[in-house]
């Protein structure tokens, strides 16, 4: 049993000077080759610490063979714009002045569900209330508020997924596929031709077809709507 | 950024300096080993081995392992442990046949283990 605290207590320290040496990131602010190394540190601390069969030096040297690598490739990181790019990929610009960037969404394995509860994370319910959102390259949400931003009093919900009606939203403002249809209709636009269609409890929607710039309309709400 | 690359340069340092002294401390033990091995197994062969001598190389061994347990997986030291007492007992008893095989089995092990620290694809991979 003591042999065991003693192995703790050594890969322990071993694990704090290298973390600490690693720098101050935050688990959240993790750029992709970061997150891999703690995640295979913690492994490689767990093995040997507790299995005495095993020379505590293999779990110490993998450790700061991780520690190495993680230092050499920060430091080319730091000195090549490519590497960097190739590493840690680059931030993704999913909202621009036209709308959704689907393309751009799609990229990155990101559903427009996805971004709408970002945005709400970020205080933003509306796909209009921003001018760009940015996915960075750690995973973080970043948007810049529109100067026309209108603050809503309904949450937004999603109707239309890249060219496909979300029936499961449907019941909830009461409203059916024919709805849509006609309301598209109106607004000179097809179902397949729409990538995001968002409608609040008032009516207003968000329209971003595609290779279009997006636009506000107004979509008539059955009544007795309790949302 | 100075502090990366000297915490990195150490490290490298470390690492390297590492690797020499594991390659170069197992390849000695087991060398030197693998001699004392041979020599039993010969005496084993021809039927005129004492029981004092496979205690002897049984102690030349636990010198050895103290220093190689930081190296090499404990269960391997282990392996040679067991062939080493069995060998005995079979020594004692003037059983030639089952402590050469014995014997054989150790002198495998003792050439096997500096093999897998030899920078080769099988033990990469």
């Amino acid at each position: 049993m003591l042999i065991i605290f003693l192995r703790t207590l050594i890969t322990y320290f071993t694990l704090i000077v290298v973390i600490r040496l690693m720098g101050k990131r935050q688990i959240g602010e993790m750029q992709p080759f970061e997150f891999i190394v703690t995640l295979i540190i913690a492994d490689l601390a767990c093995v040997p610490m507790s299995d005495v069969s095993i020379p505590l030096l293999y779990g110490i040297v993998s450790i700061l063979a991780l520690f190495l690598i993680h230092q050499v490739l920060s430091l080319i990181e730091q000195k090549s714009l490519i590497v960097k790019k190739v590493i840690s990929g680059k931030p993704s610009l999913v909202i621009n002045k036209d709308g959704v960037d689907l393309k751009e969404l799609k990229k990155n394995n990101i559903g427009v569900e996805d971004l709408l509860e970002s945005m709400r994370t970020a205080g933003y319910f509306s796909l209009d209330e921003v001018d760009y959102a940015i996915f960075e390259s750690n995973g973080k949400f970043s948007a810049m508020e529109s100067e026309k931003r209108q603050k809503g009093n309904s949450l937004p919900l999603l109707l239309i997924d890249d060219g496909r009606i979300v029936k499961r939203n449907l019941g909830i403002i009461k409203t059916s596929e024919s709805d849509i249809k006609d309301f598209l209709k109106t607004e000179n636009g097809k179902v397949r031709s729409v990538e995001v269609l968002t409608v609040d409890g008032n009516g207003r929607a968000y329209i971003k077809e595609r290779k279009r710039k997006y636009r506000i309309g107004n979509f008539k709400i059955g009544e007795n709507v309790a949302w | 950024m100075v502090k990366s690359i000297l915490s990195a340069v150490i490290v490298a340092l470390l690492l390297t300096v590492g690797a020499i002294y594991e390659h170069s401390a197992v390849k000695r033990e087991f060398t030197e080993f693998s001699f004392e091995v041979e020599q039993v197994y010969t005496i084993v062969n021809e039927k005129t081995a004492k029981e004092k001598d496979i205690y002897d190389l049984q102690e030349k061994w636990l010198s050895k392992k103290r220093r190689l347990f930081m190296f090499i997986p404990h269960g391997e030291i282990k392996e040679i442990d067991l062939w080493l007492t069995e060998s005995i007992k079979l020594v004692r008893d003037e059983k030639w046949e089952d402590a050469v095989s014995k014997i054989e089995v150790l002198k495998e092990l003792v050439e096997e283990i500096p093999r897998t620290f030899l920078l080769t694809p099988e033990n990469i991979l």
